[in-house]
């Protein structure tokens, strides 16, 4: 049998046999990665400072994840302790209840010790990791509990079970994970944060440990992330399409809405999925996982086949659950009520400058976090537009940067109207009835498009029922990772995309109106003109082929508009 | 031992994906050849017994050594191998007194399997790291990678378990592991050492006879190995045959008894059909009626008309049975009294 012999001849070559040394150094090596990572390792409590799961910091200022699970029992404040030993106020402030995630924020340092992610998308079964946190609230000191194991699985899909928590994509490991380890850090053994310890398979034995546990992977938590910070509470996403496995490993389009993007793609029932977010699939499952780690309106690339060929799209994500308040989770998935000798404790009066640090808002975790985040980005914008006329009605000159078709007009703005005139056609739209037959052919949804910029770019303030910092995505098509803006007029949601270096955004996405493709513009080279700021370059992207088609802006004006 | 793989062709893939060369401290679970020969299986589940296990091909042509659980009691088994195709499973034989099963997958002739080879055994001490691979939980779907636990050998121990209130019949030595294998599904499941070479078969869900923890132990392949070529050569193993606490009931016996007669078995597994039941009787006041096709006794899967009789041999009078039958395509649980016999012939 000579697939034995080589098996031998492998063995002889390649395995040579630990020396004491060897154990000795790895022993060492691991206990150093432990030190080095336990004090971000966080024990989190109610604002009583009892009960209590687990968390990790993130950031030096203080940023922290946890589940969902952990900190939906508490209310807006909590009570954190460190491996230092001291207790630290917090402030909730983002959740995604499908996720299983929550974001709060430690109070009182500037140099919070914080775990450094690692990519969890490298991580393979038989990979060795370290679980800490606080198994049964064991640590009155609040240094971790360190439990070790390998990675079992990869990319498992956890069902939703009676509640709205799904683990999709998580990583299966035999580290013990206990009651009070959720919310708490999974790291591999170069102590590089993988993901957070969430759910494990209880059965016959209880509530304990049974081999089985899953962390949601850090790749996961990162793209929710700066939605979290944005004080958000943070939907996850599905298509207007729903698929099957077939008996070929492939994944088989079943339904299609016929209201949606994908539809009007060309998506059909029948079609075979090739790749979702650029992630190869084989299973029913595979889809799961992959649609389960992206936040609600995030724009995915999708290709798929059928029998006129291979067919690439973008379509956007839509709201999963919709949540406008933090969702109840049934008592039983709650973490550790707190036993009946903590209750009766009195809550402590929370300072002034701690409850500042919480506003309430349906639709929002923490709406003072948002605010933040949307100041961030209006502030520089209302700086960068200090020297342009108020009110002022556009008057704009562009032609089409491409030879064919050749095309060459005017814009005309006011807070009412906008008309376009290109070669020997004209449009006009009133912006407050707006009526998607005035539109160009070619470009449908851009003078609605347009007069949103006009609103964005008042001077006074953008004027807009609802504005909102959203977190950030991949734009696309551009492929950049930029900060979203989301500013709401009547029934419209415009997406604003802003980069972080120049103040005025550089993406606007916008639905004209139900069930039509999104009018998508990308902005290059903010220009001050005589009264007003606007892009020497204007692109719009064409839905079917993903390109850009560019507009070239000759001269612009701002003026006041008459009788204002 | 090593990994067969499907063909020689693929020879230059087993050095590509060695399955023997991984740092026992860092096994590559991944690509390691204990994945291509665990099966999942799914079969009939009912209550607190998993519809799902696993099993670990043994030959290229598609046999599959599994634990003997109602599973493979109840037939009806579909597997899926490693690339997530489906087979329909066959029991071929099974072998009480190692509680091996062996199946067979309905292939083509011409399909061949990564298989272990048992041929090339190897016993490894206590204190020898392993990993345990198995359809646990079900939380690997179709051509998705099993779940592997890492632990060790903790000793090899002769098994005094329990399943349910019934002695478990495996009569080797085990392995006993402190990897937590006892699971739902895993049984049947691969323990290799951590390089990847098979050395055990996951045991069941049991507890153990005295201390009444969750036993997680592995019956060494050495030990199956003869029992596997009987089963493939259609042999059985000298003393075979379970040693039971108790001799089945007659059929007199259980008349007089219960109340209650089965249908006579005709075939070698006659189901357990109620023939008749006693006005009055026992089996009458619990309600047992003719029809009834006896599914449960206690938590132990009834498969034949001589298994009813066997398990029913284990209660004394005074003792509540809880029955499970099958009446009208529904499921019922009765309760049954083991009253004196009215007659005793013994």
């Amino acid at each position: 049998m000579y697939s034995c012999c080589v098996c031998l001849l492998v063995l002889l070559n390649t395995l040579s046999p630990l020396t004491a040394e060897d154990l000795r150094q790895s022993e060492r090596q691991r206990i150093e990665v432990i030190q080095r990572i336990a004090p971000s390792v966080v024990c989190v409590m109610d604002s009583a400072g009892a009960g209590g799961g687990s968390g990790v910091l993130i950031s030096a200022d203080g940023f922290a994840i946890s589940n969902y699970h952990v900190t939906s029992g508490s209310a807006s404040f909590l009570k954190c302790g460190l491996n230092d030993g001291k207790v630290y106020d917090a402030v909730l402030v983002g959740i995604d209840p499908t996720g299983d995630v929550s974001l709060i924020q430690l109070q009182g340092r500037t140099d919070f010790p914080f775990a450094a992610p690692g990519n969890s998308d490298n991580v393979r079964a038989g990979d060795q990791c370290l679980a800490l946190g606080n198994p049964f609230l064991l640590a009155s000191d609040f240094s971790p509990t360190v439990t070790w194991g390998i990675v079992s699985g990869t990319r498992r899909y956890q069902y939703p079970a009676n509640t709205f928590l799904e683990y999709t994509d998580c990583i299966q490991i035999d580290a013990s994970i206990n009651p009070g380890n959720s919310g708490g850090p999974l790291f591999d053994i170069q102590g590089r944060w993988i993901g957070i310890n969430g759910r494990a398979s209880f059965e016959k034995r209880g509530r304990v440990n049974s081999g089985a546990a899953y962390a949601i992977s850090v790749n996961q938590v990162l793209n929710f992330i700066d939605h979290l910070k944005c004080g958000l509470i943070v939907d996850h996403g599905r298509t207007d399409f729903t698929v099957e496995s077939d008996d070929q490993f492939n994944v088989v389009v079943r339904q299609v809405s016929e209201l949606s993007e994908a539809w009007r793609r060309g998506l059909r029932s029948g079609a075979i999925l090739e790749s979702f977010a650029g992630r190869q699939l084989s299973s029913a499952n595979d889809f799961q996982n992959v649609v389960g780690i992206f936040p609600e309106g995030t724009r995915i690339p999708v290709v798929w086949r059928d029998r006129s060929g291979k067919h690439s799209a973008t379509m956007r994500l839509g709201p999963l659950h919709a949540f406008r308040k933090a969702p109840e989770l049934p008592q039983e998935r709650r973490q550790n009520p707190p036993d009946e000798e903590t209750e009766a404790e009195p809550q402590e009066q929370l300072s002034d400058d701690l409850q500042k640090l919480f506003i309430a808002r349906d639709g929002f975790s923490n709406y003072y976090f948002n605010q933040l985040a949307t100041q961030q980005l209006l502030t520089p914008l209302r700086m960068r537009l200090a020297d342009t006329t108020p009110s002022a009605a556009w008057k704009i000159q562009l032609r089409s940067a491409e030879q064919d078709p050749g095309l060459q007009g005017e814009l005309i703005v006011t807070a009412d109207t906008v008309g376009l005139r290109l070669n020997d056609r004209s449009w006009l739209q009133n912006t407050a009835q707006p009526d998607m037959q005035e539109e160009p052919a070619m470009f449908p949804g851009f003078l609605i498009a347009i007069s949103q910029l006009h609103r964005m770019l008042q001077k006074d303030g953008p004027a807009f029922d609802e504005i909102a910092a959203a977190g950030k995505t991949v734009h696309l098509p551009s492929g950049r990772a930029l900060r979203v803006l989301t500013a709401r007029s009547g029934t419209r949601l415009a997406r604003w995309y802003f980069d972080g270096q120049e103040a005025l955004p550089v993406a606007l996405d916008l639905e004209p109106e139900a069930a039509t493709d999104e009018i998508r513009l990308m902005f290059e080279g903010w220009k001050t003109w005589q009264g007003m700021v606007f892009p020497e370059r204007l692109g719009i992207v064409d839905p079917a082929t993903e390109q850009f088609r560019w507009l070239q802006i000759s001269d612009a004006s701002g003026k006041q508009e008459s009788g204002k | 031992m090593k990994i067969r793989r499907r063909t020689l062709l693929s020879l230059a893939g087993t050095l590509l994906q060695p399955i023997s060369v991984v740092h026992s401290h860092a096994p590559d679970t991944d690509t390691a050849g204990p994945q291509q020969v665990v099966v999942k299986l799914f079969g009939a589940g009912l209550g607190s017994l998993d519809s799902y296990g696993t099993g670990v091909l043994v030959t290229a042509e598609g046999h599959v050594l599994t634990v003997a659980s109602h599973l493979v009691s109840a037939g009806f088994l579909t597997a899926v191998t490693s690339d997530g195709k489906r087979y329909a499973a066959e029991t071929v034989a099974t072998e009480p007194s190692l509680d091996a099963a062996l199946l067979k997958l309905k292939a083509d002739p011409s399909d061949q399997f990564p298989c272990i080879d048992l041929k090339s055994s190897l016993d490894p001490e206590p204190g020898t790291p392993v990993l345990a691979w198995s359809n646990m939980f079900r939380v690997a779907a179709g051509n998705e990678p099993v779940s592997v636990v890492h632990g060790v050998i903790a000793a090899s121990v002769p098994l005094e378990a329990v399943q349910g209130k019934w002695k478990f019949p495996l009569q080797s030595r085990v392995w006993l592991i402190d990897a937590i294998t006892n699971n739902s599904g895993a049984a049947g499941g691969l323990l290799t050492d951590a390089s990847g070479t098979p050395v055990g078969l996951i045991g069941r869900e049991i507890r153990h006879a005295i201390s009444g923890t969750w036993v997680n132990y592995a019956v060494p392949l050495t030990t199956l190995r003869p029992a596997v070529e009987a089963m493939l050569e259609g042999r059985k193993l000298a003393n075979s045959q379970p040693q039971r606490n108790e001799p089945a009931l007659s059929a007199r016996e259980l008349t007089a008894r219960f109340g209650l007669a089965l249908m006579p078995a005709v075939l070698e597994r006659t189901p357990a059909w109620v023939d008749a039941v006693i006005p009055g009787s026992a089996a009458a006041v619990a309600g047992i009626r003719r029809g009834d096709l006896i599914v449960l006794i206690g938590d132990a899967v009834i498969t034949s008309e001589s298994d009813a009789r066997r398990r029913l041999a284990e209660y004394r009078p005074g003792q509540k049975i809880a029955v499970t039958l099958s009446r009208d395509e529904q499921l019922l649980e009765l309760s049954l009294m083991v009253t004196a016999p009215t007659t005793d012939n013994r």
